[in-house]
């Protein structure tokens, strides 16, 4: 048995694991501060893709049509060798790096310095796609973009706001923290387009129309402010800007925006005060927040919820943006994003230098490419190659048909992955990983909370660890000495990143620890802005309420929406070689209201035409209650469906996270 | 016979049986009680392991188009609850199942009676932690342990002193009882109701984990599967929405469907068909459970009150 | 194993015929297995010591791929379960309902080797002409046996009966001391029995052929159960007087 973390979702549970051939055997660690030793059903059936017969296991290089296997030595001298061309002959902002939250800090952090040792900051990861918006609104708000408390602290609260979650089958553990807490009496406010598992069981369940949110926080924000639920003394002490927030508030009586939410007022009302008075109240949101073209002002609204209602900063409140990776909080906090170094530093901080002096380099000072710039510099020319570790884009990533366009114009592609998956057929060069039951190394959770990655297996054949791949990459890129272990990889990194200062390798096994971890804090840190803001005051901001990108009109008249399901992760490279999981969930599938269903004839099951203005796709119907009339939903996980080709290029202007939660589309028996 | 052992006597018939046996034990590590291989007695923890030793006989995966066979093993330091969850399964699956069986005939379990319930367990309702039948089984109490086996193994004990007190188990037996009481089954074959509420209200909770089932040590059920690397088996849980679905569709389409069948899989299916409840009251599925669903209330529920 | 027959019965349904003689009786069936795909479990449609056939309407995804691949190496294992119980009764109607018709097509050939086909009455519907299996077969028994045959709805070629397979049953009216066979889709099922009791059948001379999800075959992996049975350990065959009282019997 061997202590290592789940790799699925940002809740980070500790698993016990005994994998020996292809059989293994898994159980929570039940003295686990994060799990108690449970575990939900990819924990238990979805291990088994490590061991899968199809797994990449040895260098490859492309000539011609076909693949070679070729040593690690010719694999490493070529692409060293290329990328340097790439560099001299086009710059080094012709280079583009994709990290991965799947990975580990350590290799999160080598890929950023090896990008930004090169000269670029065209380093990012899907982190982008799922909570940049997090990172631009709640550094813009309390200056930490994390959550504020940890999972252990929800049992204090008294009030869960869920928006923008379906917290039981995203981060499920995370979700029955929250139904054994109602069960105990604690009150629940669900808001989503769906009737989520929580939504049944909530005290107000606030159903409303996909991209909405700002005009229903801020009609709650509304109801408080009237009825005096306000903490005048939070605001007055612990806060700046209330008065221009005030004056924005003031337009969002509930009776008005119910024609934008759908949500009738007397439930907005209700959900206020539960909110604002029965406190410490929690609010948790997933991508349902963030996935927006206005997702940062959706961060910064929530943020104005907590910040007037006092409920940061104490035992039992505060703001959870669940994190979707199981290491997406470190990959960002490695600065695996193209406006960040490590720790969240701007590239035109004079910070910078620090990194300059650690890494003995000249860095790049302006901001890099993001995530889905990328690609179409990739069309346009700016960008000539790309080094991706461990994503699979041609699933996952919007606008999809600009992806495919965008690898396919390519000098270099260099693909790092544990499976020959739909992004790794573009590539010229594969590098066989390690999956993350074969590698060492930490990862960070949704509370922060730093958790030591233990191998409890080997990589299959010539496959290798990430971080020593990239270090083996860097050592000969840059003519440095390579890494000797995560362990001396993690050592630089707490030089680098003052939030991670404290925290000894050695120490965070077999409990892990929340960062900040320093000094002053030397066992971490659970509740964060107790007495200050990480910026000093938490600033209200004034945010008015904009539509979405695309909004339902006669030729598209349904609002589309896309996720995640219960059984499976992603584009399905891992949990749809489960057996189980994928008899569970075998099929792609659009959720469409029993209304809808029989408007347009459609019976469950039907394979179904959906178009939108960006891209087309076929798949069965699943006639279902959950969902509302007018809107349907399609998880992405499915490459028979790729629900992406439908979702266009509507970015964030903070954050530049596309909007897949809000596509205009119709269906068609 | 039963046997009086000292510690050093104990150690001395680890040794015996490890001549013959691979040896794996109930060990601390890190905090918790797991299965792991041991090389001495003093290394057995008494506490109850954080999950059952199910996975000695039925692997989590394997390929069944290998031939079963199986090393001698004998794991030191289970719980009777585990050990009667085994012999419950024997009903069943026994020489059906050429991995299990084999397993079976080539395992020794040396169980530990408990002296104390362990929280939320209720194993008195199934007769307790003294078994009638067990490979060899072993009652700490007093400073001294009190072993006795099975015919198949009594060859263990030979030399060993035979204890002046041979009720010492069925007293153990009684106080325990006394001592903790019991949960009245209370013919719950009988009262449990196909459209009680419980059901549904346990599915509103219920995320479909699995960890019931896994946990259990009663628990058999499997998937049957090939991939491209052979003819798996794995376990597999009946709180799935597709346990039971076909082509031509499902016979328990909901949640509340799929947890009624386990309890009266549990409470009224096997005691009708092999006379046994299918569960031995470790509390192993209340353990696990991330949101609190008690079998102990299935049992207690008043269904006649709905 | 490779079938030495490969014929099309309808656009989904067909039949496979091997060398090996049937070593099953009627109402038995084998997990048939494609390595890397899975294992199914199928009805014997051939009698004792006839060529080994089945009858396979191609919805799963082992059905499907060995229509797909008819040159698959098939695994047989078996044969599994109980056997229609027609010796020693006076009279039998078997009723079919769809793909159910296999194993009554072994019922028809078991009896006729023990020369006992003047006892048996079979009811066979298919929804409509296109989707009835065993077309040239039916022509002969309906001249060796009391073989009638339905359609949910006809179309201009059909000029037999049309209507549910239930509909057939008050014409059997007079067998009503005998046994019934039934088998097909659950609802098909359900209705069936309800016609049956209606005609003076009685819930002990009613037997149900029940299809389950299996995986083994062998009362190990615990997805077939019908109450506290196991239907490939205890079935598929049970006797509705045994079973009346499961709510989840004609699931």
């Amino acid at each position: 048995m061997t202590l290592t973390v789940c790799p699925y979702c940002g809740t980070g549970c500790q698993i016990e694991v005994d994998y020996s051939g292809d059989h293994y055997t898994v159980h929570g660690y039940t003295r686990s501060v994060v799990n108690e030793g449970k575990l939900c059903i990819k924990g238990y059936q979805g291990l088994s893709y490590a061991g899968s017969h199809d797994r990449i296991t040895s260098p490859m290089i492309r000539r011609g049509e076909s693949w070679v296997n070729v040593s690690w030595e010719e694999a490493i001298d070529f692409v060293v060798k290329r990328l340097r061309e790439i560099r001299d002959r086009y710059g080094p902002d012709a280079i583009a790096f994709q990290a991965s939250a799947k990975c580990t800090n350590e290799e999160n952090y080598l890929l950023q310095k090896i990008a930004r040792m090169m000269g670029t900051n065209n380093v990012d990861h899907c982190a982008r796609s799922c909570h940049s918006s997090t990172v631009a609104g709640l550094i813009r708000t309390l200056g930490t973009a994390a959550a504020t408390g940890s999972i252990r602290s929800l049992k204090s609260t008294e009030t869960f706001f869920v928006i923008g979650s379906n917290t039981t089958e995203q981060h499920p553990i995370i979700g029955t923290t929250i139904i054994k807490q109602k069960k105990m009496g604690k009150k629940l406010i669900v808001a989503d387009p769906r009737r989520t598992k929580l939504a049944s069981m909530a005290d107000v369940f606030l159903q409303f129309r996909p991209g909405s949110d700002v005009a229903l926080l801020n009609s709650m924000m509304f109801v408080i402010l009237k009825k005096g639920l306000i903490d005048s003394d939070f605001i007055k002490n612990r806060t700046e800007g209330f008065d221009e927030f005030a004056q924005e508030i003031e337009k969002y009586p509930p009776e008005l925006t119910e024609q934008i939410t759908g949500v009738p007022p007397d439930l907005v009302e209700k959900a206020a005060e539960i909110y604002a008075s029965n406190r410490p109240s929690a609010i948790l949101y997933g991508m349902g927040i963030t996935q927006h073209i206005h997702g940062t002002e959706n961060v910064m609204s929530v943020s104005n919820l907590a910040l007037m209602t006092g409920n940061l900063g104490k035992y039992g409140s505060g703001i959870f943006p669940l994190r979707g990776q199981n290491n997406v909080q470190g990959s960002s906090d490695m600065g695996a994003l193209s406006e960040f170094y490590p720790g969240y530093v701007p590239p035109d901080s004079e910070k910078v230098e620090t990194f300059e002096k650690l890494w003995e380099a000249k860095l790049p000072r302006k901001i890099g490419l993001m995530l889905s710039e990328m690609f179409d510099a990739a069309i346009d020319g700016r960008v000539k190659a790309i080094y991706l570790m461990g994503e699979n884009p041609v699933i996952t990533e919007a606008n999809l048909s600009e992806v495919e366009k965008g690898l396919k114009n390519l000098e270099l592609f260099v693909v790092q992955d544990i499976f020959m998956t739909e992004t790794a057929r573009y590539a010229n060069v594969l590098l066989p990983a390690s999956s993350a039951l074969e590698k060492e190394g930490t990862f960070t959770n949704t509370e922060r909370r730093i958790q030591r990655v233990v191998p409890v297996k080997d990589p299959p054949g010539e496959a290798r660890p990430d971080w020593w791949i990239l270090s083996q990459i860097y050592s000969k890129l840059f003519d440095r000495e390579a890494y000797g272990s995560p362990e001396d990889i993690f050592n630089e990194i707490r030089l680098a990143i003052p939030n991670y200062s404290g925290a000894k390798y050695a120490d965070l096994y077999p409990d892990g620890k929340q960062w900040p971890i320093n000094d002053q804090h030397p066992d971490g840190t659970e509740i964060l802005h107790v007495d200050r803001f990480t910026r000093g005051l938490g600033k209200l901001m004034a945010i008015p309420y904009r539509p979405p990108s695309e909004s339902p009109d006669d030729q598209y008249p349904f609002i589309l929406t896309t996720g995640r399901n219960y059984y499976h992760w992603h584009s399905g490279t891992m949990t749809r070689r489960s057996d189980i999981l994928e008899r569970e969930s075998p099929n792609p599938y659009v959720e469409i209201s029993v209304n809808d269903a029989k408007r347009l004839s459609i019976r469950n099951g039907q394979t179904v035409t959906i178009e939108s203005r960006h891209g087309t796709i076929k798949l069965p119907a699943m006639v279902t209650s959950k969902i509302p009339d007018g809107i349907v939903f399609v998880p992405f996980h499915f490459k028979e469906a790729r629900v992406n080709l439908l979702v266009g290029e509507n970015l964030d202007p903070y954050s530049k996270i596309p909007e897949f939660k809000v596509v205009a589309v119709r269906v068609k028996a | 016979m039963i046997y009086e052992l000292t510690r050093d006597d104990m150690e001395k018939l680890y040794q015996r049986i490890s001549q013959e046996y691979e040896t794996f034990g109930a060990k601390e590590e890190l905090g918790e009680v797991i299965f792991s291989r041991i090389s001495s007695f003093s290394e057995v923890s008494e506490e109850k392991s954080s999950y059952s030793p199910k996975d000695f006989l039925i692997k989590r995966s394997e390929n069944i188009l290998e031939v079963p066979r199986a090393d001698k093993k004998a794991v030191f330091g289970v719980k009777s609850c585990d050990l009667r969850g085994f012999q419950i399964m024997d009903l069943q699956i026994l020489n059906k199942d050429p991995f299990y069986t084999v397993r079976r005939e080539n395992t020794i379990f040396v169980n530990f009676v408990c002296n104390e319930m362990c929280n939320g367990g209720f194993c008195t309702s199934f007769g307790g932690p003294v078994l009638d039948r067990y490979d060899i089984q072993v009652l700490h109490r007093d400073g001294k342990y009190f072993v006795q086996a099975d015919d198949r193994y009594e060859r263990f004990l030979t030399g060993f002193k035979i204890s002046q007190d041979q009720n010492v188990f069925s007293r153990h037996s009684q106080e325990f009882l006394q001592r903790y009481g019991k949960i009245d089954l209370n013919g719950i074959e009988k009262r449990m109701k196909w459209n009680s509420k419980l059901w549904s209200e346990f599915a509103s909770y219920c995320i479909s984990c699995g960890a019931c089932n896994y946990s259990c040590p009663t628990c058999y059920c499997i998937d049957v599967y090939d991939d491209e690397t052979g003819r798996k088996k794995e376990w597999d849980s009946c709180i799935l929405e597709g346990f039971t679905r076909t082509a031509a569709g499902n016979v328990r389409p909901e949640l509340s469907d799929r947890l009624r069948q386990r309890f009266y899989h549990k409470f009224k299916y096997y005691k009708l068909s092999k006379g046994e409840y299918l569960c031995t009251g470790c509390n192993r599925c209340v353990d696990d459970c991330p949101v609190d669903i008690d079998i102990k209330e299935v049992i207690t529920h008043d269904y006649d009150k709905e | 194993m490779k079938p030495i027959k490969f014929r099309m019965e309808t656009d989904d349904t067909y039949t496979m015929v091997f060398s090996k003689k049937t070593d099953s009786h009627a109402g038995q069936f084998y997990m048939l297995s494609v390595d890397g795909v899975g294992e199914s479990p199928i009805s014997v449609a051939s009698g004792f010591c006839n060529p080994l056939t089945f009858s396979i309407k191609a919805v799963g995804s082992v059905t499907r791929y060995i229509m797909e691949h008819r040159d698959a190496e098939i695994g047989l294992r078996g044969p599994y379960g109980n056997v229609w119980p027609w010796k020693g009764s006076d009279h039998i109607v078997a009723i079919a309902g769809g793909i159910g018709i296999p194993p009554i097509k072994a019922l028809i050939e078991d009896m006729e080797s023990e020369g006992n086909l003047h006892d048996l009455t079979v009811l066979y519907g298919a929804r409509s002409p296109r989707d009835i299996v065993y077309r040239n077969e039916i022509e002969a028994w309906k001249k060796k046996l009391d073989f009638r045959v339905t359609v949910d709805s006809g179309d201009s070629s059909w000029n037999g009966h049309v209507g549910v397979v239930t509909t057939l049953i008050p014409g059997v009216d007079e067998f009503r001391k005998g046994r019934a066979f039934v088998i097909g889709p659950p609802i098909m099922m359900k209705f069936s029995v309800q016609e049956l009791l209606k005609n003076g059948f009685s819930p002990e001379n009613i037997y149900l052929s029940l299809e389950r999800r299996m995986e083994c075959g062998i009362g190990v992996c615990g997805h077939c159960n019908l109450g506290q049975w196991y239907v490939c350990e205890s079935g598929p065959i049970f006797r509705y007087s045994d079973v009346m009282n499961e709510p989840e019997l004609f699931l």
